[in-house]
């Protein structure tokens, strides 16, 4: 089996037998929803207006959880050795820890969005836009996370300062997704921020894994 | 921290790395293992300097730390595997269970690593060393949490690893033993200020 795929099969063997990694963006999520209705104290209307900004920040949010745990756990047991010492590439093997991260922790808020959006609102014909934004931002999420987390995963607590160090660079994800959404609910073509947003993703993919790598050597330094 | 160390090691020779606590022991292990870059000096293996491409040296190399590197959520036959398979070596899950059942894990073969007790993650680590035919060992204090079967048993093992023309260096507390196997020593001395 190539390295590669022996990472994401581990790391899908953990996540599934851990399951906290999956489930906990989602409750958060729904918990977090279910509070804007009753601060807000307005009908349907001023939810729906609302609604692609609240989506996409919770999707932020929750993701934000779980991100320092991409390499944190593997730092802790002593694992990131098996594959920083080892003549396979490590900005694959970093490639092969973001891919899993997302599939555990990302594409389940995709999945999950549509549950969000009805909560709020949101108009219905929004939610192949909303889905799609999300399936190309939350990987960026994870792919920007892992910077974050190989440059603080020797810290005891080091989530803060993950949240301060890849706040900035999330912000475009946030700005282009949720205007993705506001436009198709408007009734434009969401075309423009779905493009910006998918050449982030290309950005993300050729670069991050070099840089997290980079940063994963730092740390063990 | 140290006084600079230099060695030069032959296949079937060993080195063994002593020195007080908190001298750097582990960190010229790591160093040699090439997890960090050295301050200053280099390491050559087969005359391929290694201070560029360390991709040969990790090719024959297997270093086995104070963290095991075993995943808690897995079982022993799973931690084994993975862990060969994402530094590109398969073994069948048959391979893997002699190799458990040497390191005196045999029934433990489906047991989750985070309930064995630090002696027996210890062994699941160094059930690596059995299956990488890997012809140098790097090892920081694999003695330690070990029961007296398992010092004798791996004594045997890094013996019999080095009579097969393999390099052993390796860092231990319990010097009398290891002792007797070792062909090299270096004791670390502190810098004076």
């Amino acid at each position: 089996m190539k390295p590669f795929l022996a990472l994401v099969k581990r790391d899908l063997t953990l996540g599934l037998r851990r399951k906290s990694q999956i489930y906990q963006p989602l409750v958060f999520q729904l918990l977090v929803v279910t509070m804007f209705p009753l601060g807000l104290g307005s009908g349907a209307r001023t939810l729906a207006l609302i609604a692609p900004a609240v989506i996409w920040i919770l999707a932020l949010l929750a993701s934000l959880l779980t991100l320092d745990q991409i390499f944190k756990n593997d730092y802790d047991d002593g694992s990131v050795e098996s594959y920083v010492l080892t003549s396979y590439p490590l900005p694959l093997s970093v490639l092969a820890k973001i891919l899993s991260h997302w599939l555990l922790s990302g594409l389940p808020l995709v999945l999950f969005s549509p549950i969000i959006g009805v909560l709020l609102h949101l108009p219905s014909s929004s939610y192949g836009v909303l889905m799609l934004s999300l399936l190309i931002g939350t990987p960026i999420f994870s792919f920007m996370g892992s910077i974050g987390s190989a440059l603080t995963m020797s810290l005891k607590h080091g989530g803060l300062l993950l949240t301060i160090l890849v706040m900035p660079l999330l912000t475009p994800v946030l700005i282009f997704g949720a205007s993705a959404v506001v436009e198709i609910s408007l009734g434009n073509s969401a075309s423009q921020p779905l493009l910006l947003l998918s050449g982030l993703l290309i950005l993300s993919i050729t670069l991050i894994p070099f840089a997290a790598a980079a940063a994963i050597k730092i740390n063990l330094e | 921290m140290f006084k600079p160390v230099s060695f030069d090691l032959a296949f079937g020779q060993s080195l063994l790395i002593s020195g007080p606590n908190g001298i750097g022991k582990t960190t010229v292990l790591e160093s040699i293992a090439g997890l960090r870059d050295l301050q200053s000096g280099g390491f050559s293996f087969k005359d391929s300097n290694l201070d560029k491409n360390k991709d040969i040296w990790f090719e024959s190399s297997l270093y086995i730390g104070h963290k095991t590197g075993n995943k808690k959520e897995l079982n022993c036959l799973e931690n084994l595997r993975s862990f060969l398979q994402i530094q590109g070596i398969d073994v069948s899950e048959t391979q893997a269970e002699v190799a458990l059942e040497q390191v005196g894990l045999a029934g433990f073969e489906y047991q989750m690593a985070g309930s064995l007790s630090a002696g027996q993650k210890k062994r699941l680590a160094l059930a690596r060393l059995l299956l990488a035919s890997f012809p140098i060992w790097i090892l920081d204090e694999p003695f330690v949490n070990l029961d007296i079967a398992g010092c004798a048993w791996l004594l045997a093992v890094l013996e019999n690893h080095l009579n097969n023309k393999g390099i052993l260096i390796i860092t231990a507390h319990d010097n009398k033993t290891i002792k007797k196997a070792v062909t090299q020593e270096i004791i670390l001395e502190p810098v004076e200020i």
